[in-house]
This record gives structure tokens, C-alpha cells and sequence, in this order.
């Protein structure tokens, strides 16, 4: 079995995908089973796509985009985030756990916290196999 | 010269599309004297036989109808006689083509669905049955299982188009499958968009009932859920669509306008970036309750 979770992450042209790429100019770590996918906007982000992603064998789904209100085509952040709410409530209904996907906001200067986004997410995937145990839940126990 | 064949086979389903043809009055008649029905379990008394290897043997026919889905072994023993015993095979109706009301079913495991319906206990008592066919795992669309050469969907779909289709074939010419939505053969009034929320089905639409289609608003932008978006169209045939013709929303019978899209995701992901609150949806399970074959129902894989 993969020991790390294989998440395809659809980055949009204008900042997360220049943030992946000066990720690696920089040479951050991050796992390498994320598969980038760029899209022109992350508002093109259909939420069938993440749906297909994850039929196929994906074990998560990340959507980045530009910070609210930075996006290159004024408000196609804001569309994917009104569907991020929608692909995350229908996702239950299709069958897969919530924590399958998610958005986040990158900035083009922000390669760091692009990283640091996928190696969080790998681990809550990690969690949800139950290779890892959940810190929050031990933690919640002891109160 | 012998006249074409035609056969009949139900599988999970109600009966209505076989209903429907019969409703055509003078045109099932008409159609009646030009072909031969050799098998139809709702209309001859057609024993069903067996050659020596054990294989279902139904009647050969040059056209086969298809009704309902495949829920269990039985009924994919009788898909796979029809296919094998058919040239042309037709899935009749939603339930052969997307799985239709019975594949609601595919939300809950088999073992969830049977504990649901039948009472079941470790008693004597117990009324689960014991003769019926064991279920398949969900409940699937026809051509999951073999090939189908048309898809003719509706809930049911109007004799006329029964009709046509199958006199379109007899002639060669069955015509193509519409691949636009319901609202694009929809005439009803659009301007702004949506409000707020959605309504639910039940909800009554607001609008003159006397005059004609064409001045009743949208009833997406009067809140009422129409899943006409979502909804591949064809229904009225060259009229408005079926349920705009009641003046009640599209129930999305017709299944997805692309084959294998979601409808579910597809409507409120609509509703999402036109700025309407999906979460004001009751129920919003149900917008699959057509389409729930091809893997669109599932249910919750268990958490570890």
C-alpha cells in the first residue's frame, strides 16, 4: 500500500500554481503524491471534477485559489468557495467523508503556507485511514 | 413477408412504461398490426423455458423493450436472455436507463434496505421472505449490464413518444436522443435570477393559470426547485416540457443531461454560484431520486 495519500490539487494559474512553482525553486518539502492539476480560475473548478477525482481513486481533493478578493477574474474564487460549501455537504451524500476535500487560499508569494497546506492535508487523509492517531480526538478525551 | 418482431420484458420496475404504450389508444393498434408481439408478461401468457444447459430461453425478436432496473439475480438472468435473444435492445422508461425510483435504494446497503422493509428478527415470526431472488448488491440501469442500442427515458415516457420511437425504428429512422436541458425547450418567462432560497416541489407557483406558458416567470427565480437545469429535455416532444405543462417544476425524470453527470452536484452547485442557499433545500438526497444507478447513490462508507 501507498504510504502517502495520493490528493490531486487543482491550483489556478494565477497564484497557487506560481506559488507551487516557486515552491519548487525554492525547494520546499512537501509529499510528493500530490498531483497538480493548474486551472485557468479555481471558480472552473466543477464540483463533478472533484467527484470524478475521487471515483477514480483519488484520496483527496484540494481546490486552491487566489486570497478573496485577489482573484485574477474578480469573483471566481468566491464561486468556488459557494461550491466548496456544496461539494463538501454532497460529498457525505455520495458516500465519502467530508475530509476528502478542501479549499484553501495561496498567494503567488506564499509557497511556504502552499506546502504547509498539502502536508496538512496529507495528514488529515492519513488520519482518516487511521494511520495516525487523531491528536484532537486524544485530546478532547482527556477533558 | 413475416412481420418484425417485438418483445416485452419487465424487470424492477411498476409497469407504467408498458401503461403508456397501451394509453396510445389507436396508435398502439395501428402499431399492434404492424409488428408481432411474441413476448410481453403484461400482455400474453408466455411461459418462461429453459434449453438443457440451464440457460433462460426468451422468444428471438427484432426489437426488444426493456422496462425497469436490475435489482437482483433474477432480473439480470432475464437482461442478459433479452439481450442475447434481441437485435436491437431498448431500455424503456428511467428505471432501465437510470435506475428510476427503485435505485433510491442504492443510499443504504442491501442489508440496511431488507432490515428497512421486511420485519426482521431473530424470531419464527419473522416475515422476511425466503423465495424471493437474492438482491444484488444496488440496484442497477440496464446497460451496466448489457449493451442497449436506445435509451428511451420518462417517469413514465408519453405514449407518443413510445410510439414514435418504435415506428421511427421500424421505418429506420428512430431519430436522435435530445442532448438539450429541459430549460432550453422551457418557455416560460426569465429575467433576473434567483432569490434567497428554494421552495420545494409542493410549492405553488405563482402565475395566471389561464394564460398561456410563456407569461408564468421562471419558477427557479420564483423560488420553487425545478431541476430543469440538470434535466435532460425532450419530454413534451416539440411542446413545453411535461411538468411546466402543469405548471409544477421538472422533476428530473429524464435523468442527467450528459450521461454520467450528477445531477445532485450539478443543481446545487448552480444554486451555489448564483448565490442561493443550498442549505434551504429539504431533502436534497432526493435529487438523485431518478438517477440513482451508475454509482450515483451510494451509501456512507463507514468511518474508521
Amino acid at each position: 500500500m501507498n504510504t502517502t495519500p495520493k490528493i490531486i490539487a487543482f491550483c489556478c494559474n494565477w497564484c497557487s500554481y506560481a506559488a507551487a512553482d516557486l515552491a519548487g525553486i525554492s525547494r520546499l518539502q512537501y509529499p510528493g503524491s500530490v498531483r497538480i492539476i493548474r486551472v485557468m480560475c479555481s471558480g472552473m473548478v466543477h464540483p463533478e471534477m472533484v467527484l470524478h477525482a475521487l471515483d477514480k481513486g483519488a484520496e483527496g481533493v484540494m481546490i486552491i485559489g487566489c486570497h478573496l478578493g485577489e482573484c485574477h477574474y474578480i469573483n471566481g474564487n468566491e464561486m468556488a468557495l459557494a461550491r466548496a460549501e456544496v461539494i463538501a455537504d454532497t460529498l457525505e451524500d455520495m458516500g465519502y467523508e467530508s475530509e476528502r476535500f478542501q479549499i484553501t487560499w495561496v498567494s503567488s508569494a506564499e509557497p511556504e503556507r502552499l506546502a504547509e497546506a498539502f502536508r496538512a492535508f496529507c495528514g488529515r487523509l492519513a488520519i482518516l485511514r487511521g494511520e495516525l492517531a487523531d491528536i484532537s480526538d486524544s485530546q478532547d478525551s482527556r477533558f | 413477408m413475416s412481420l418484425p418482431r417485438l418483445s416485452f420484458e419487465w424487470l424492477h420496475a411498476c409497469c407504467g412504461c408498458e401503461v403508456s404504450l397501451l394509453d396510445a389508444g389507436d396508435d398502439f393498434l395501428t402499431l399492434v398490426s404492424q409488428v408481432e408481439i411474441v413476448h410481453c408478461p403484461l400482455l400474453l401468457d408466455n411461459k418462461y423455458q429453459r434449453d438443457e444447459t440451464g440457460t433462460l430461453q426468451l422468444p428471438q425478436a427484432d426489437i426488444g423493450l426493456v422496462s425497469g432496473g436490475v435489482a437482483s439475480e433474477e432480473e439480470l438472468e432475464l437482461v442478459q436472455a433479452m439481450r442475447a435473444s434481441c437485435t436491437t435492445l431498448i431500455a424503456l422508461g428511467t428505471c432501465a436507463t437510470h435506475g428510476g425510483i427503485p435505485a433510491m435504494r442504492n443510499q443504504w446497503t442491501t442489508q440496511e434496505t431488507l432490515q428497512t422493509v421486511y420485519a426482521y428478527g431473530s424470531d419464527e415470526a419473522s416475515l422476511f421472505p425466503t423465495k424471493i431472488s437474492t438482491p444484488l448488491d444496488r440496484v442497477y440501469a440496464v446497460d451496466e449490464h448489457v449493451q442497449v442500442d436506445w435509451l428511451l427515458p420518462g417517469c413514465p415516457p408519453t405514449s407518443a413518444a413510445i410510439v414514435g420511437m418504435l415506428t421511427g425504428l421500424l421505418d429506420g429512422n428512430p431519430g436522435k436522443a435530445l442532448t438539450k436541458s429541459v430549460c432550453e425547450t422551457c418557455p416560460t418567462r426569465r429575467g433576473a435570477k434567483g432569490q434567497g432560497g428554494v421552495g420545494r416541489f409542493l410549492d405553488n407557483a405563482t402565475g395566471d393559470p389561464q394564460k398561456p406558458l410563456t407569461e408564468m416567470v421562471c419558477l427557479l427565480e420564483q423560488g420553487i426547485l425545478c431541476m430543469g437545469p440538470v434535466t435532460s429535455g425532450g419530454c413534451g416532444g416539440k411542446d413545453a416540457p411535461l411538468c411546466l405543462r402543469a405548471r409544477v417544476p421538472c422533476r428530473g425524470c429524464y435523468g442527467p443531461v450528459r450521461a454520467g453527470s450528477n445531477p445532485l452536484l450539478d443543481m446545487l452547485g448552480a444554486l451555489a454560484s448564483n448565490g442561493i442557499d443550498h442549505r434551504s433545500m429539504i431533502d436534497r438526497k432526493s435529487l438523485l431520486r431518478f438517477s440513482g444507478a451508475h454509482g450515483m447513490l451510494k451509501p456512507l462508507r463507514k468511518r474508521r
